[in-house]
């Protein structure tokens, strides 16, 4: 098994994240409109955000658009409820921002030198990740996509 | 990180290896800055990441090709280190045991080759992730349900090769594989069971071959390098029931196991059964500090206030039910009744039915996240943790017996106590998270030294560790010591014969090649 123990993590998140009030994203909800949490209850979690697809092709020479390589490249963390969703939704919330904020995408703060070089150094939590995880040419366009903040 | 070179390798032999890696699979694949060998080291390493540094990483695409790159490392005495996707979090990420080894990153070998939901099996390439085999199925609509980890972000050929376990009936992920294709040590490619045969049409269903079975000396081994197997998957049930019982004292875990071990071994619960301790919820609801603020362990009369205050038993039991409704109804009847004579306050119950959707967060059905690393945030700073995870009999005696050792030990080093226990069949795997602060030396020494203890004390008692940090390799290898060490003995011979030069994973759970024998017990933790 992985060290990390899935299950007995799951309600405690569920419960702490309502308490927090946060909501990461407008995305549909799907377990909520089909039946809904119960009165007073804290929202279900939402449905796994599926990824975009990774095109065939030269990944040293990426064709793909930077939205795309982020959902794939990233997505197993910075989607919705992914772990570092949540833990950037902390940051932001006790910084006074909204919980909105903890999902990379709607950062306009970020500039791309600032997302290449937390890719690849590492930051708190998150891992440095390789030239396998990502390429120097997807993460370009990655760093473009994200960094908003000019 | 700087190039350490591999033992008895010269700066010219190493480059002129590297030259021969970029020819066989493009230079833009061979990766040996500075940079690339901090992104190949162990995040959560106790102690310098030098200690397991790789000098870069070679990643093919295809079989041809890792078979050029292994006939490349026995002409330039290039050691590699085999990794699927590289996130072995815990007991080393993608570093390697051996220091200035190569990293073969297989993560560019992520193919799905085949999915089959009428016989429930998929044959893919070591570089597909649970996330990239789960959107596969929800994308083609297809009624299978995986088990998976609470690591989702990894590999699912390199978990299941590494012993990994899930919490579904198909949770003993080692279980699931069968027929692999391998590259041995000297460039060979060759197919376990029923792949023995050309276009054998059963060899990822069958679980033998003809004569001798090899399967499982490719997995926790460095005796070939498996570029694809088969995994069978569970067909997607038609209900799920989960049962949830909050129980209030540590000690009530020996009655816990008494009474679910049976249900397991009949098959009347047929999932790996997670049992977390009261830790488990707290570390993601906030951090260490905001709960205690003092350092050294948690004391017994803050744990009991805070069960209170949050409401939570020592331990959580949210088992689950796979099953025809009617079936799996009488089987909550079972448990319900198991239950009954230990607990009054029934379990808290929700139903799933095909079709229903699920949530993030769903791991008991198949769902893959890594939202369970969060854990880390519990310490705080630059956040790490290792498992101690012996292996006991799935009795309340010998449960009790290793938890009550283990908690003394845990609580003479001024550390928290966060257990759980797994039943996956007639045993129990015990995970002790050992959490830290890598900026904080004294935590990691005395984790190290506690880590030390442990090992010995269950060795002493009859229980081992089913999987380690690269740090422990040798010392677990050590514990396993029936007629002074036979089996290692046997392995190394195998290893001998089939890699030559030592030149895969040398030191892998404690296997050394005679090429680098004088490597065994250095770069320890």
């Amino acid at each position: 098994m992985s060290r990390v123990q899935a299950l007995g993590v799951t309600l405690a998140l569920v419960a702490a994240l309502a308490v927090a009030g946060c909501k990461v994203s407008d995305t549909d909800n799907q377990a909520a409109a089909q039946g809904g949490p119960p009165a007073g209850g804290p929202p279900p979690p939402p449905p796994h955000q599926m990824r975009a697809q990774m095109a065939q092709g030269d990944r040293l020479n990426s064709t793909m658009e930077g939205k795309d390589l982020f959902s794939n490249r990233c997505g197993a963390c910075h989607l919705d409820w992914g772990m570092g969703t949540n833990l950037l939704t902390k940051q932001q919330v006790a910084q006074g921002k909204p919980p909105s904020m903890g999902l990379l995408a709607n950062r306009d703060d970020l500039t791309a030198d600032y997302v290449k070089s937390v890719v690849r150094m590492g930051k708190g939590a998150m891992p440095r990740q390789t030239r396998v995880d990502i390429t120097d040419s997807e993460l370009a366009k990655v760093a473009a996509f994200l960094g908003k903040g000019k | 990180m700087q190039l350490t070179l591999p033992p008895g390798l010269s700066p010219q032999g190493f480059d002129a290896a590297v030259k021969a890696l970029q020819g066989a699979v493009g230079p833009g694949w061979v990766m040996t800055t500075d940079e690339d060998r901090d992104a190949y080291a162990d995040i959560y390493a106790p102690g310098p990441e030098t200690l397991w540094g790789a000098s870069g990483a070679v990643a093919p695409q295809t079989v041809e090709e890792v078979q050029a790159i292994v006939r490349i490392a026995n002409e330039h005495k290039l050691p590699l280190w085999t990794v699927a996707r590289g996130k072995n979090l815990g007991y080393g990420t993608a570093a390697p045991r051996m220091p200035g080894s190569m990293v073969l990153d297989l993560g560019r070998m992520d193919k799905i080759l085949e999915l089959d939901p009428t016989l429930g099996y998929c044959v893919i390439e070591p570089g597909v992730g649970f996330m990239d085999l789960y959107e596969r199925i929800q994308r083609d609509k297809l009624p299978l349900m995986m088990s998976v980890p609470g690591n989702g972000w990894g590999s699912v050929l390199g978990n299941a090769l590494d012993h990994g376990i899930g919490y579904t009936p198909y949770g003993v992920h080692a279980k699931n594989l069968c027929g692999l294709e391998v590259v041995l040590g000297n460039g060979d490619l060759v197919r376990t069971g029923l792949g023995a045969m050309e276009k054998n049409q059963a060899w990822h269903l069958f679980p033998f071959g003809y004569g001798p079975t090899w399967d499982h000396m490719f997995s926790q081994s460095n005796l070939g390098v498996v570029t694809k197997a088969g995994m069978w998957i569970m067909p997607e049930p038609e209900t799920s029931l989960e049962l949830t019982y909050d129980i209030p004292n540590a000690d009530d875990i020996g009655w816990v196991i008494d009474t679910l071990a049976p249900l397991k071994i009949k098959g009347i619960v047929e999932q790996s059964i997670f049992i977390p301790s009261w830790l488990g919820k707290m570390v993601i609801k906030g951090q260490r500090k905001d709960f205690w603020d003092k350092p050294g362990a948690i004391p017994e009369w803050r744990v009991q206030e805070l069960l209170k205050e949050h409401k939570l038993g020592y331990w959580q039991v949210a088992l689950r039910l796979y099953g025809n409704e009617g079936i799996v109804k009488a089987q909550a009847e079972v448990v319900k009744a198991a239950f009954k004579p230990h607990l009054d306050t029934p379990p808290h119950e929700k139903w799933w039915h095909q079709g229903d959707p699920t949530n993030v967060m769903d791991t008991t059905l198949g769902v893959p996240s890594a939202v369970p690393l969060q854990m880390g945030d519990w310490v705080g700073g630059k956040s790490a943790h290792m498992g101690f995870s012996p292996v006991v009999p799935a009795t309340g005696k010998h449960v009790l017996d290793q938890m009550h050792r283990s908690r003394k030990i845990i609580d003479a080093h001024d550390v928290d106590f966060y257990a759980s226990f797994t039943i996956g069949g007639r045993f129990c795997n015990n995970v002790n998270m050992l959490m830290y602060d890598r900026d904080k030396p004294e935590d990691v020494d005395r984790i190290k030294k506690l880590f030390n203890a442990l090992i010995a004390d269950a060795a002493a008692n009859g229980y081992a560790e089913y999987r380690t940090h690269l740090g422990w390799m040798d010392a677990i290898s050590n514990t396993f010591n029936f007629q002074d060490h036979a089996m290692r003995r046997m392995t190394e011979k195998v290893k001998d014969a089939l890699d030559p030069n030592g030149i895969l994973s040398p030191g892998k759970n404690g296997i050394w090649p005679s090429a680098y024998a004088a490597q065994r017990g250095k770069n320890l933790a």
